[in-house]
C-alpha cells in the first residue's frame, strides 16, 4: 500500500484488485468451511467486485414446524384442481429463511471499499429493511444508530444496476485511518495491502452480522 | 394396502430472484411487446446445503435470453458452476391476469412431461441428465403496477402403482465408515471438477474393497460387476430426514424404462457448507413394479416400456400448502417515483446524519410555501425549496412564457414558448413534475392587487375577488416568498402575511445588486415588548443600521445580471430553512455576520440575518437589520387593523385611491415611487423581458 493512501486510510483501485484476490484466496484456504467468496468481473471484464451469495446470516431461525408436521398431498384442500398424488409431499411449512448476498465493492470517489447487500427470503422476495433489521445483532443496532461511521443506505448497484442497501462510505477511511493508526507496530512498517480488507470487513461485517472467522484476524 | 411404504417426495420449491423480474420486464418491453409465445428459461439449483432448509430451485437474471441477440451472457451460465446446476425450462406469459387464470395447467404439464418422457425414451435424459428436472412457469407480468403473478410446475411423471419403500436411512448409517469416507472424497471430486459439478445425476459404484467411485449415467453398463454396490445418486435439493426430493421420481421413470430394474437403490446426495454431508444424505431402496395401469388396456403388455403411452404427470407447485398462484410486487425497486423519493430522501438524511444531526426534516417536507412570482426568481426558489426537501410548493403567476423566458427562467423550455406561451403558473408545476414526481405543486394563475393602480367599477368585483383569494391562499400556506417584479405587487401580500402572522420572503433584484430579507412577525402576533423586525416596506422609511447600503432594488423595471437571481433565489430558501430551525422561528432577532450579536445562539446553521444585500459589481455581499417602522404603509399595527375592520373595503380603498394610504399611515414616500415607475410599467406593459426580472 502506498505510504500516502495508507496515511488516509484510502485504498487504490489497483490495490483493491491485488486485496481483493489476496483476500479471497485467505478466506478460501482459511476457512474452507464457509461459504466462498468469488470475484464477479462486470460486463467490459475490466472492472468486478467480490461476491458472497445466499447466505443464511441470521441466527435468529425459528424452528421448523415443516420437521414435525410433514404432510401428504392428499391432506390438502384444493383451490384448483390439480393433481397431487400420495407420493407428493408438499411443504406446507415453508420455513422462514432469510438469504443475504453481500459484495464488496470500490468505490472511487470515496478510495474505499463498500458493502453492499441485500436481503431475501425462500421464495426470492426482497426483504425491506425493516427486516432486515430485525436480523441484525443488538450491538449492530447501536452502532446503527450511535456510530457516525455505519449509515446504510438504498442506493443502486453500480453494476447490476437495481436497488441495494449499502454501508455508506463517507466515514469508512476515518476509521480505517484510525484502525491502522492505533497499532504503532503496523504504523511504523505500513499495513499489507491484503490486510486492509481483512481489516476493514472485520468492523463492516459486523454491522450486517457477519463474523470474521478467527483464523482470518489472527493475522491482523 | 401398503400405502405406509410408499416412497414420498419432497415437492421442488421455487425461488424467482428480483434480478429475474428486472430483466424480463425490460425484454418485454424492449423486444417481446405482446408477443406471448413460450420462452426457454434456465434455473438453477444445488444439492440441499443446510441441515434445516431445502434448496430451491432459483430464476436468475442469467434465466433469460439476453436482450440482445448476443449470445454472450449465455457464457456466464455455462462453465460448471457448482451452485447453479442449470435446468431447462420454459416460460408462458400472458398478458392479462384474465388469460393467466384461464391458462390450461393440465394440458401445459402434460406437454412438458411428454418432453421429459420422450428424452427417457430416445435416451436424451442419460446422456443430458438435467432435463428429467425440466420446469415449467406461467406468468402475468403487470408491468404498470410492477406485480408478478406466476406459478412453477415441476413435472413428474406418476408411476402406478407407486414405488415402495423398502429401505431409507442417513447414508452415514448406511456405509462403512470407510466406505462413506471414500464416497464423500468421490463426491467431493465430482463436484468440484468443472466438468461435472452441475450434473446433477450419476452413479455411486463401491467396490469390494470399500473403493467408491462416481460415474455418469450413461456408464451404468460398465458399473455392472459383482461384488460392486451400485447406487443411482443425485443432487437433493430436499432437507428432510424421511423423504427423498422431487427430482428422484423421474430418475426412478428413466431407471425403470432404460434398464428395467425393480430394486432400485439410490442416494439422495445433500451437503453442507460445499462437501458432502454423509449424515444428511440418505440411502434408500426403492421397488418399482412394471406399471401397468392405461398400459394394460392399450394391450400391447410394454407398459411403461411403450413411449406411445405417456402415464400421468403432476407437479403444480403449492403455495403455503394451497393450490394457488403467487404473486410479487417490485414497486420498490422498479417504481421510478418510489426511486427517486427514496433517493431524495436519502440525500437529505444523509446530510443530517453527517452535517446537520439537528435537521428537521419532517419540518420541511410538511411545510406549505406559496410563492408569487413563477420568473427568474420564483423557478429557482422553487427548485431550491425541492432539494432541501419542502414537497408542497404553490406558484401564482398571470404571465405566460415568452420567448426570452428559457434561459433565465430555469423550469421552461422553448416548448412552453409556442402558441402564444403556456401560464407560467401551469408549465412551472409541470415541470417540477418532471424534475421530481413526488413534489405536491399547484399553480394558481391570478393578478396581484395593487395600490395606485385604480380598477374600474364593472372590474371591482374581480379583483376582490382576487384579493379574497390571495388571503385564502396566504392563510393556507406556512411560507410566503415574495418574488413578484414590482414593489407595489408586494403590498398586499405583505400586508396579508403581517396580519396571519407568516413567514415571508422576499427576494428583490436590480441590475447587479440584490436584495434578500424575512419579515418580521406580524404586529399583534405577540406581546413581546422587543420591537419587530421590518417588512420590505418597513426598510424604506426606516433607515438600515448600514446606511451605506441603501441602494434602492426594482423600483424599476430593468434587467439583470444573469447570475443575481440564482444567488438571491438560493439566499432565500437558505434563509426559511433557517427561520425553521430556529427556536424562536419567525420571532428570532436579525443577526450580523461575524459580529457579537451572533453569538447570542449559536445555531447549527449559523447565523440567521434579517437582511442580506449583495453586489455583483462588487462580489460582495452584507448582513442588515431594519426594525418595523410604526407609520409602515403595510405592516405598522395601523395598517393591519384598518384590514381587520374593513377588509375588501379597505383594499379597494387603498387600490382606487392614491393618497389613502398615506393618509393613513402619514407617508408620502410609497405613492411617490409607485407614480414614478407607473410611468415604466404603462409604457412596458407588453415588454415581457422587461417586466419579469
Ligand atoms: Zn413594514
Amino acid at each position: 500500500m502506498g505510504t500516502k493512501e495508507e496515511a488516509q486510510g484510502t485504498l487504490s483501485s489497483t490495490d483493491f484488485g491485488v486485496a481483493a484476490s489476496a483476500f479471497i484466496l485467505n478466506w478460501n484456504t482459511v476457512c474452507s468451511s464457509f461459504p466462498p467468496w468469488t470475484w464477479v468481473l462486470s460486463h467490459h471484464q475490466v472492472e468486478g467486485y467480490l461476491s458472497l451469495e445466499n447466505v443464511l446470516l441470521s441466527s435468529t431461525q425459528e424452528e421448523h414446524s415443516e420437521l414435525s408436521f410433514p404432510e401428504a398431498g392428499k391432506h390438502s384442500h384444493q383451490e384448483d384442481p390439480i393433481d397431487v398424488d400420495d407420493a407428493t409431499l408438499v411443504h406446507t411449512n415453508p420455513c422462514k429463511v432469510h438469504y443475504y448476498d453481500l459484495h464488496i465493492i470500490y468505490c472511487n470517489s470515496y478510495r474505499v471499499p463498500v458493502l453492499y447487500f441485500r436481503a431475501y427470503d425462500s421464495d426470492g422476495e426482497p426483504l425491506e429493511f425493516d427486516e432486515i433489521e430485525k436480523d441484525l445483532p443488538a450491538y449492530s443496532k447501536k452502532a446503527l444508530s450511535d456510530s457516525k461511521w455505519t449509515f446504510i443506505t438504498q442506493e443502486e448497484h453500480p453494476y447490476l444496476n437495481r436497488p441495494w442497501y449499502k454501508l455508506h462510505p463517507c466515514g469508512t477511511s476515518e476509521w480505517m485511518k484510525l484502525l491502522f493508526h492505533a497499532d504503532d507496530a503496523l504504523a511504523k512498517t505500513g499495513v499489507a495491502i491484503e490486510l486492509y480488507l481483512v481489516a476493514w470487513l472485520s468492523v463492516v461485517g459486523h454491522v450486517v452480522g457477519l463474523r470474521i472467522p478467527f483464523e482470518m484476524m489472527k493475522q491482523l | 394396502m401398503a400405502s405406509e411404504s410408499i416412497v414420498v417426495f419432497a415437492q421442488f420449491q421455487s425461488a424467482v430472484d428480483e434480478g429475474f423480474w428486472h430483466r424480463f420486464s425490460s425484454l418485454k418491453l424492449n423486444k417481446l411487446g405482446i408477443d406471448d409465445s413460450p420462452i426457454p428459461i434456465t434455473g438453477f439449483y444445488a444439492p440441499c446445503s443446510h441441515p434445516q432448509v431445502s434448496n430451491h430451485l432459483t430464476l436468475l437474471a442469467e434465466s433469460l435470453p439476453s436482450e440482445s441477440n448476443e449470445q454472450s451472457s449465455t457464457a456466464a451460465t455455462s462453465g460448471g458452476n457448482r451452485n447453479r446446476c442449470p435446468v431447462p425450462g420454459i416460460l408462458y406469459n400472458t398478458n392479462t391476469i384474465e388469460s393467466f387464470h384461464a391458462l390450461d395447467k393440465k394440458s401445459l404439464l402434460k406437454a412438458e412431461a411428454k418432453k421429459i418422457w420422450d428424452d427417457i425414451h430416445t435416451g436424451k435424459a442419460v446422456e443430458d441428465s438435467a432435463v428429467l428436472s425440466r420446469f415449467l412457469l406461467i406468468s402475468f407480468a403487470d408491468l404498470k403496477k410492477w406485480t408478478f403473478h406466476y406459478w412453477f410446475a415441476f413435472p413428474a411423471l406418476v408411476l402406478d402403482p407407486p414405488a415402495t419403500l423398502v429401505d431409507l436411512r442417513r447414508a452415514s448409517q448406511y456405509f462403512s465408515l470407510e466406505e462413506a469416507k471414500s464416497v464423500s472424497a468421490a463426491c467431493n471430486e465430482w463436484r468440484n471438477s468443472s466438468l461435472t459439478a452441475d450434473v446433477p445425476f450419476f452413479l455411486v459404484c463401491v467396490d469390494p474393497n470399500s473403493l467408491a467411485t462416481v460415474k455418469h449415467i450413461k456408464d451404468w453398463e460398465t458399473c455392472q460387476s459383482d461384488g460392486n454396490k451400485l447406487l443411482f445418486g443425485f443432487y437433493d435439493p430436499c432437507h428432510l430426514p424421511n423423504n427423498p426430493g422431487w427430482p428422484l421420481r423421474n430418475f426412478l421413470a428413466l431407471i425403470s424404462v432404460r434398464w428395467n430394474l425393480k430394486s432400485v437403490r439410490f442416494l439422495c446426495y445433500r451437503e453442507n457448507r460445499g462437501f458432502a454431508d454423509l449424515g444428511l444424505s440418505l440411502v434408500g431402496e426403492a421397488l418399482i413394479t412394471v406399471p401397468q395401469g392405461r398400459a394394460a388396456k392399450t394391450g400391447n403388455g410394454l407398459g411403461w416400456r411403450d413411449h406411445q403411452c405417456l402415464p400421468n404427470a403432476v407437479g403444480w407447485e403449492q403455495n403455503k400448502g394451497r393450490q394457488v398462484s403467487r404473486c410479487i410486487s417490485l414497486a420498490k425497486s422498479m417504481d421510478p417515483t418510489r426511486l427517486a423519493i427514496s433517493a431524495a430522501d436519502l440525500n437529505l438524511k444523509l446530510m443530517r446524519w453527517r452535517a446537520l444531526p439537528s435537521l428537521n426534516l419532517n419540518a420541511l417536507s410538511s411545510m406549505k410555501c406559496l410563492l408569487l412570482g413563477a420568473g427568474t426568481l420564483g423557478c429557482q426558489v422553487a427548485r431550491m425549496l425541492m432539494a432541501w426537501g419542502v414537497r408542497k410548493i404553490t406558484l401564482v403567476d398571470n404571465g405566460r412564457v415568452a420567448m426570452s423566458n428559457p434561459l433565465r427562467q430555469s423550469l421552461y423550455t422553448l416548448d412552453d414558448c409556442l402558441n402564444g406561451g403556456e401560464y407560467k403558473a401551469t408549465a412551472a408545476v409541470k415541470s417540477l413534475g418532471r424534475i421530481f414526481p413526488a413534489v405536491d405543486a399547484e399553480g394558481v394563475v391570478m393578478a396581484i392587487p395593487m395600490p395606485g393602480h385604480p380598477v374600474p367599477s364593472q372590474e371591482e368585483d374581480n379583483v376582490l375577488e382576487d384579493c379574497r383569494r390571495l388571503h385564502d391562499l396566504v392563510d393556507s400556506h406556512d411560507a410566503v416568498f415574495l418574488l413578484t417584479d414590482t414593489r407595489e405587487s408586494r403590498w398586499l401580500p405583505t400586508l396579508l402575511c403581517a396580519n396571519t402572522n407568516k413567514i415571508t420572503i422576499t427576494a428583490a433584484l436590480g441590475f447587479d445588486s440584490f436584495l434578500v430579507m424575512r419579515h418580521g412577525a406580524g404586529p399583534f402576533s405577540s406581546n413581546d415588548e422587543r420591537q419587530r423586525l421590518g417588512c420590505y416596506f418597513c426598510s424604506d422609511v426606516v433607515a438600515p443600521i448600514d446606511s451605506t447600503a441603501n441602494r434602492t432594488l426594482d423600483q424599476q423595471c430593468t434587467v439583470t445580471r444573469p447570475g443575481l437571481a440564482p444567488i438571491a433565489s438560493a439566499l432565500a430558501v437558505e434563509l426559511l430553512v433557517g427561520i425553521l430551525h430556529h427556536p424562536q422561528g419567525i420571532f428570532a432577532d436579525g443577526e450580523l455576520a461575524n459580529s457579537s450579536n451572533s453569538g447570542s445562539c449559536e445555531q447549527p446553521l449559523g447565523v440567521l440575518p434579517h437582511q442580506i444585500r449583495g453586489s455583483l459589481s462588487q462580489f460582495s455581499q452584507m448582513t442588515l437589520v431594519g426594525q418595523s417602522s410604526n407609520s409602515c404603509t403595510a405592516c405598522s399595527s395601523t395598517v393591519v387593523s384598518e384590514y381587520q375592520e374593513r377588509g375588501m373595503e379597505f383594499i379597494i380603498q387603498a387600490i382606487n385611491h392614491p393618497t389613502y394610504l398615506e393618509d393613513l399611515t402619514g407617508l408620502t414616500e410609497l405613492m411617490k415611487s409607485a407614480s414614478s415607475f407607473q410611468l415604466d410599467w404603462d409604457n412596458d406593459d407588453d415588454d415581457d423581458d422587461c417586466i419579469e426580472i
